[in-house]
This record gives structure tokens, sequence and C-alpha cells, in this order.
């Protein structure tokens, strides 16, 4: 219990410091978002128009203390602004049109990597040294060694374009309109499988290199000899008695891995033009849009600590050594 | 890729554990099977007639936004198809059409334009367009700044209305550059957006317009749809049922949809066009890109030793190659700058000549340039490298943007030739935002960037060489970033802002293009092309290039209400009318 509640403090005290970082950070970048706003225009905009836009869209002058002082208190009120890409649209609005597309893509790239990554690890190092081991570990390493967005753009480029097999873009087909029928759910997962895929490819490699090697360290320990002499067959003893315990690192390493699951998630929702955060992002950032990237960092830091958050419980069940 | 890999993600399970992981691979073969099934029907289901998929923008989400004053902000085409200007300016014809005012008319001192509008047009609620909406619109600009992009009210004084004529009475005498103001204007209805508390923010979810394609009929992040006008104002148009606009986030991505046949009316920058997207179906497939953008220029600091001598600005231009540079940056879309500056955009404002008589510094030749620069005192030191008069190093800067490729590569071109001449130039990479930024303030030796590419040569020079435009280093300049002043520039311009007589427009401006050629203010590298791609598989009356009646680019507001109108799925007969022409005066009831 007060494991969980020193925790909760850890996790209290990182979002207040994730908040002022998203503050600060996206202010670093060189440059400022009303020359970008008028670099959009490509000179098609008037001067006068412009300083009164610049007025319209809130970039002022102000001191960062001050304006840093004001996003605390639209904070509170569950305020973030107006985005200035995509003005005049509230950045709360353009964010939550895009969360639950890339939560859907990344938690099922996730669970699918996961599952996959450890399961081969713990068949891998249950079977260490074998053929099987040998090849099947050094595809997914090399695979894990490319770059997500590199890999989505084979992928579109082999899996889309070449052969047709599967959709260039979109979380679901033009004609469609979202329904909970089994054509849309079809549809969706048609179109969600090259994205997933390559982030699979991407991410699977270090959950199985993980878990092979935990594996291999707890098929040292005593009690898997003594598994093996009582004459268990070799799936009870690398499921039932090896893997729970081999598990533990892979689970600590899971919130960790959401942030880089995100962000490759993002990478490649560009590539695969899929309606996720990912473009916003990429938007965001080339627009020197504030407002909107405070939000996405925000979103994005909260999910990832509060999917830590959520290990650290998980793992008060799975290891009786925290459970004091 | 090999197809197989795709099909089976996983490799075949080692022994032993086979039970958990056939089961795995069976529920993964099913999933496929049952995905590959939709993928089938689905490529059917796309063919609905009447219905074109457009890709105006790069954009891989949308945001419900049909706010007509902000043509960067709201979804396309809210300024000209969904709303709609006064008239057009057609860039092809250099025709100005008349749309929603029937006709105008400049009073003989130029201090009054009337404008008469068209009768029988309506807006989606059924009530008729009257001159008390232009009335309202161009009011609503002046209450509300940061709606007035092109700044129609620092030229106008009042606006006044007698049944459907509307006059703009001007502050100085002012001609023809009003027009190109004015096209830009979408007109809206006064008894909606009178209700409306802060237009600016306002997304106007639900227009209410008198555009061909006025209706949206659906909307999400990475698909919007556009339905036809029942009741537009000009008979037996439009053509087409539905417009599609799918959310596509990169270039890449835009390529494959075209190439692919998946879109009918694209906006794509294609390397090797020919090749990649013609040669698939040269029947169908078809591009133009003309040279109707700005001038992309490289601009010197000319307050900034030693920029401030246009004999070194001469002599920079006169060492870049710019076959070269069109030929390998822009992979042939586009031709070599002259020294006027003058794109396609106003090819018929430009004169022969004054490049004759003045002498045209764009032909690359290093030589003179080299003796330009010993002139200037820009003499070689003994490691070979260019020194300032005063004996200190001359080490410029030349500024590009990010991820900009084609002018990236145009830069390393013009680095390499500057450098083959001594000057010891370095390239410079910033964000765009941090790029424009140094432009604004002056902060900057030598930059790439675009120029204006409106209608008249007026605004085109007055961003050049206007002493109005011109902002002290370090303050930010909307324009004019080189910082360039020439009294008799200002002069000219005001005489041909003025002027309501073409033949004394043409004088004037071949004065002003002397005036560029003589001083350099600027130092021009290739007009700008724009890009416009269309597949006629299934829609018909695009502009071709036998009878290119507008341009094909569907980005350019509001002449592509000018393609927008003549639009039909394949096999029907043409709409009525003259395309790229005035609308026959048919709305009249």
């Amino acid at each position: 219990m007060i494991y969980l509640l020193r925790r909760l403090g850890f996790y209290v005290v990182a979002w207040c410091v994730s908040l002022t970082l998203n503050f600060f950070i996206p202010r670093l970048a060189p440059g400022d978002p009303a020359s970008a706003l008028e670099a959009q225009f490509q000179g098609r905009l008037d001067p006068a128009a412009f300083e009164a836009m610049r007025v319209a869209f809130g970039l002022s002058d102000e001191p960062a203390t001050v304006l840093f002082v004001k996003y605390l208190k639209n904070l509170a009120r569950g305020d973030l602004g107006v985005s200035i890409a995509h003005f005049p649209a509230p950045v709360s609005e353009v964010i939550g049109q895009g969360l639950l597309w890339t939560l859907f893509l990344s938690g099922l790239a996730l669970a699918i990597s996961f599952s996959l990554g450890t399961l081969l690890g713990t068949v891998l190092g249950f079977f260490r040294g074998g053929r099987a081991d040998a090849i099947v570990s050094s595809i997914f390493t090399l695979f894990g060694a490319f770059p997500y967005f590199w890999l989505a753009m084979i992928l579109l480029y082999g899996g889309g374009f070449m052969t047709g097999l599967f959709p260039l873009r979109h979380a679901y087909s033009d004609g469609l309109r979202p329904s909970w029928s089994l054509e849309f759910a079809v549809d969706v997962l048609h179109h969600a499988f090259l994205p997933a895929l390559a982030i699979v490819l991407a991410s699977a490699g270090g959950w199985l290199i993980t878990m092979r090697s935990s594996m291999m360290s707890v098929l040292g320990e005593d009690f898997i000899l003594l598994a093996r002499a009582k004459g268990l067959s070799q799936a009870r003893v690398m499921l039932r008695y090896a893997a729970p315990s081999a598990i533990l690192p892979s689970l600590t390493g899971f919130g960790m891995a959401l942030g880089f699951i995100l962000s490759g998630s993002l990478l490649t929702e560009v590539v695969f033009s899929y309606p996720g955060q990912g473009y916003l992002f990429f938007e965001a950032v080339k627009s020197l849009d504030y407002p909107l990237m405070q939000g996405l960092f925000l979103s994005i830091t909260s999910s990832v600590l509060l999917a830590n958050m959520a290990v650290d419980v998980g793992l008060v069940f799975f290891d009786p050594r925290l459970r004091k | 890729m090999p197809r197989r890999r795709l099909a089976s993600p996983h490799r075949p399970p080692p022994r032993k554990s086979e039970l958990s992981l056939h089961q795995v691979g069976l529920w993964a073969l099913m999933a496929l099977g049952l995905a590959f099934l939709s993928g089938g029907c689905k490529s059917e289901a796309r063919q609905e007639r009447g219905v074109m998929t457009v890709v105006p923008q790069l954009r891989a989400s949308w945001v419900r936004n049909f706010n007509p004053f902000f043509e960067s902000h709201s979804r396309w085409p809210a300024p000209a198809g969904v709303y709609e200007p006064l008239l057009i300016y057609n860039r092809i014809t250099g025709n100005y059409v008349p749309w929603l005012a029937e006709s105008w008319e400049f009073s003989a001192d130029s201090r009054e334009l009337t404008l008469k509008i068209r009768r029988g047009v309506h807006f989606s609620d059924g009530r008729e367009l009257t001159g008390h909406d232009v009335v309202f619109t161009l009011e609503l600009m002046r209450r509300f700044a940061a709606l007035d992009q092109t700044s129609i009210w620092s030229h106008v004084e009042r606006v006044s209305q007698a049944e459907s004529l509307v006059h703009l009475h001007f502050k100085a005498p002012f001609n023809l550059p009003i027009l190109a103001l004015l096209e830009r204007v979408p007109i809206v209805p006064a008894h909606i957006w009178s209700k409306i508390q802060d237009p600016v923010t306002f997304s106007n979810p639900e227009p209410i317009a008198t555009g061909p394609y006025n209706r949206v009929l659906y909307f999400s992040p990475q698909l919007y749809e556009l339905g036809r006008n029942p009741n537009y104002w000009q008979k037996g148009k439009p053509g087409l049922d539905k417009i599609r606009v799918p959310a596509i986030g990169s270039n890449e991505a835009q390529a494959l949809a075209l190439i692919h046949g998946e879109v009918d009316w694209g906006a794509a920058f294609l390397p090797s066009v020919e090749r990649i997207f013609v040669a698939k179906d040269p029947e169908h497939h078809q591009y133009q890109f003309p040279s109707l953008e700005g001038t992309v220029m490289l601009y010197a600091n000319t307050k900034r030793a030693p920029f401030q001598t246009s004999a070194v600005r001469k002599a920079l231009s006169m060492a870049i190659d710019r076959a070269k540079l069109v030929r390998i940056a822009m992979q042939g879309y586009t031709r070599a700058a002259d020294a006027t500056g003058l794109s396609e955009q106003f090819a018929a404002w430009h004169d022969a000549k004054v490049l004759e008589e003045e002498g045209d510094w764009t032909q690359f030749d290093p030589e003179t340039a080299a003796r330009l620069l010993d002139q200037a005192g820009l003499k070689k030191g003994p490691d070979g490298l260019r020194r300032l008069p005063n004996g200190a190093p001359w080490r410029p800067e030349l500024n590009v943007v990010v991820g900009w490729s084609d002018w990236i590569i145009a830069a390393q071109i013009i680095v390499r030739n500057l450098q083959a001449l001594g000057v010891d130039v370095k390239l410079k990479s910033y964000d765009q935002g941090a790029w424009f930024q140094r432009l604004r303030l002056g902060d900057f030796d030598l930059s790439l960037s675009w120029s204006n590419g409106t209608a008249t040569p007026w605004s085109f020079y007055q961003y050049q060489m206007s002493k109005d435009t011109l902002r002290p280093l370090g303050e930010p300049a909307e324009r004019n970033w080189q910082r360039f002043e020439s009294e008799r520039a200002d002069a000219l311009l005001n005489a041909f802002a003025a002027s309501g007589d073409a033949d004394e427009r043409f004088r004037i401006s071949s004065e002003l293009q002397r005036e560029f050629v003589r001083h350099a203010p600027a130092i021009p590298l290739f007009p700008g092309p724009i890009w416009g791609e269309a597949n006629t598989t299934r829609i018909e009356g695009f502009p071709t290039r036998e009878a290119p009646y507008a341009p094909l680019a569907p980005y350019k507001a509001p002449g592509m209400l000018l393609v927008l109108t003549e639009l039909r799925p394949r096999g029907t007969p043409p709409l009525p009318g003259t395309p790229g022409q005035a609308p026959s005066p048919e709305g009249s009831p």
C-alpha cells in the first residue's frame, strides 16, 4: 500500500514537471509562430490583415512567464486554447478527433507486438541455440533496427500500391460511414493492418530479446530444475514455471515502451495518412502552433504516465515481493 | 517486397509449442481472409457516377471550418466554390470574368468603381443575393481587419449602394489593381453574418452560400463531401452530384493515389510526371504545370555590405547557371527567369524591348560576373576567395528552408556557382518559421523566397521596390525583405494604380520593368509553377493542353471555380456556356 502511495506521489510530481516542460519546450524552437503563420500564406496576405490576424490568433508579445501563468489558469479550467494551424478550432477539438484513432492503432500494435514478441521470446529462450532461435531472433532484431517510417513506406509501397491488397490511406473506406456493423469493423481492421504491421515489425524484436534473455536467466534457477526433475512436460515447465517469472522485466518495460510506440505510431500515421495525432503533431511543429503542441504533448505525456501507473499497479499483483 | 511475407507476419512456429501458436496463426489467417474480401468489394463501390475525388491541399486530417475569409485555414473550396467572389481573374486568358458582379465600371478620374450585382442568385436558404450583401461583406471586412486579407480598406474610403449597384469610393485614384483584390472577397449573406458575434473565430460549420457546391453532406477528420447546389444561378450547372475531399498528408501519398487512379483532380508535385503518371494511362492522365506563380527570387540584403551596390547583385545573378537550376532543381517544369522578374502570370505585361536596351543580367556569364566583382573592389585574396574592399573576409550565408527540397537543390547549385566565382558562400537551412523570421527582420545576407504573383505587375513591383513597403532592419517587413527603395518606382506605381487607360498602363509597366532591370533589387531565378493533374476516366471538362481555358490547379482560389463549374461525369454532353468565359446571363428570372 505504501508502495502504491509512493508511486502515486511520484506520478503527480512527474505530471507537474511535464506540464511545465510542455509549455517551455515548444518555445525553445527557433522562429516564432507569427512568422510561421505568415509563411503559410506565401505572400498572399496583406501586412495590415496580418497584424489583425496576429491579434485574433492570440499571438502576443507578452513575456513567457506571464503566458505561463495564463496557461496554467486556462489548463485548470480545462481550456487548452485555440489552435493556430487549425484556426479557429479549439485545441481540445483538434486533439479529440485524432486521439481515438491513435490510441486504437498504437494500442492494437502494442498488444500484438507485446504478445507476439513475448510469446516468441518465451519459446526461443526455452529452446535457445536452435536453428529457429537463430533465424527468428535475427530477423526480428533486423526489423527492429529499421526506423518505423521506413518500414511503413516499404509496406505501403509493397502491400498497398504494388499489390493493391491493402488500402493506401485512412482508417476506413471513403464510401463508408462509421457504424457498429461487422462491415465497418472489418474495414477498419483492413485499414489498420499495414500501419499496425509496421509498428509490430519494428517493435516486436525488443520484446522478443528482453523475454528471451530473461527466460534464459530464469531457466538456470533451482525451481526450474525441480520442475524438470518432477518430470513435468516441456510446455508446462516453460509456460507455468519459467515464463511468469521471466515476464517481469518485460512488464516493467511495458509502460516505457508505450511512449516509443506512440511516437512510432505518429510517424507511421503520417505515411498512411491515418487520421490520428501523428500528422497533427507534424503540422503543429512545422507551424510552431504552441497551443496545439502543448495540447498534444499533454495528451501524450498523460497517457504514458497513466499507462505506467497502471503497470505499477499491475506489478503489485504479479510480483509478490512488492506486496509488503 | 515479396508478397508472402505480408500474408504471414510471423514465422512458422518452432516445435513443441505448436498448439497455441497454431491457433494464433489460424485466427490471423481468418482475419486476413476477411480483410481481403472486404477489400475486394470496396474497390467496386468506389466507382459511383457523378462523384469526384479531389486533393486540393495536403493535410492529414480535416477540421470543420468553412469560414471563407481564411483561404489558408478553411476547407476547400470555401472562398470560391461554396461561396463565390464578384469576379475572377482568369490567369490563362488574362481576362477578368464577371461572376456575382455582372459588370463594372470605373469613373473617368479613377476615384470610383461601380459594380452591377447579378440578379437571380440565391443563397442556399432561398434568400436572394442583393447589393446589400456585397456592401455588408465589405463593411464586415472594415470592422474586422483580419478578414480583409488583401487590405482593400487601405485603398477604399467608403462603400455605398443603390439597388443592385455597389459603389466603391477610393481614397486616391485607384484602378485596375482593385480588381485583383476584389477577386479574393467571398460574398456572404448579410442576414446570417450580421448575427455572428465574432466572424474571425467563426468556423461556419453549415455554410449558407451561393456557390455550385455549397452543401456539406458529410464531414469527418479523414474525409468530407460537398453536394451540388440544385438552385445554382448558372442554369444546367454544376455537372457533378458530389465532391469528395480525402485528407492526404504527404506528397508521396498523394502521388500514389493519383497514379492508382483514386483521385480525379490533384495538385501534386510529381517528379518525372510523364513517366510515372502520364505513361500509366496516356489517354486519361493529364497534367499542367504552368509557371503562373510569382518568380522565385534570390534576395540579397541591400542594407548589408557589399550587396548595396547593384553591380554586385547583377554579378551574383550572372554567376548563376539558371538552365542547370531549372533542369535539376525544378525537373525542367519551368524556365529560367529573365531580368524583369515577371512570371508567365504577367506575360501580357512583359516588354522584351526593356531587356534589349538595358541588358539581361540573368544570362549565365561568369567572366563578366568576375569582372564586375573585381571592379566593385571584391578582389580575390591569396587563398582564391574574394574579400571585402577593406580586406576583411567575405562570408555571406544563403538561407533556405529545411525540407523544401526543390529550393534546397537550387540553393546548392547557386552555392557551387558562386564558389566557382571565389565567393565563400555557405548554405544555411532553417525551419520554415525561423527562416521567414530572418527574412522579415532583414537578418540575412542572401535568402531564397517567393515573390508576389497577383494579377498586375503593380503589386509585384510594389513588393520589390516601393518605399511604402520598406522597413528598417530589425523591424518586421511583410514584403520588400531586401529593403530596396526607389523614388522613381513609387511615382510609377502610383501612376499605374491611378491609370484607367490600358496603353498608358502598359507604358508605365515597361518603365517599372526598366527600373527593376537597372537596379536589380532582387535576383530572379525561375517562375514558380502551379501543380495540377486530372484523371478523365470518370470526370470530363477539365482544361486540356489543346483547350486550356483556365489553370488546371485545384488550389488556386478563385480561379478553380472556373473549372469546378465545367466538370461533368464522363460521357455526358458539355455544359452550357463557354468554359473560362463570362457565364451566360441566364440566371435572370
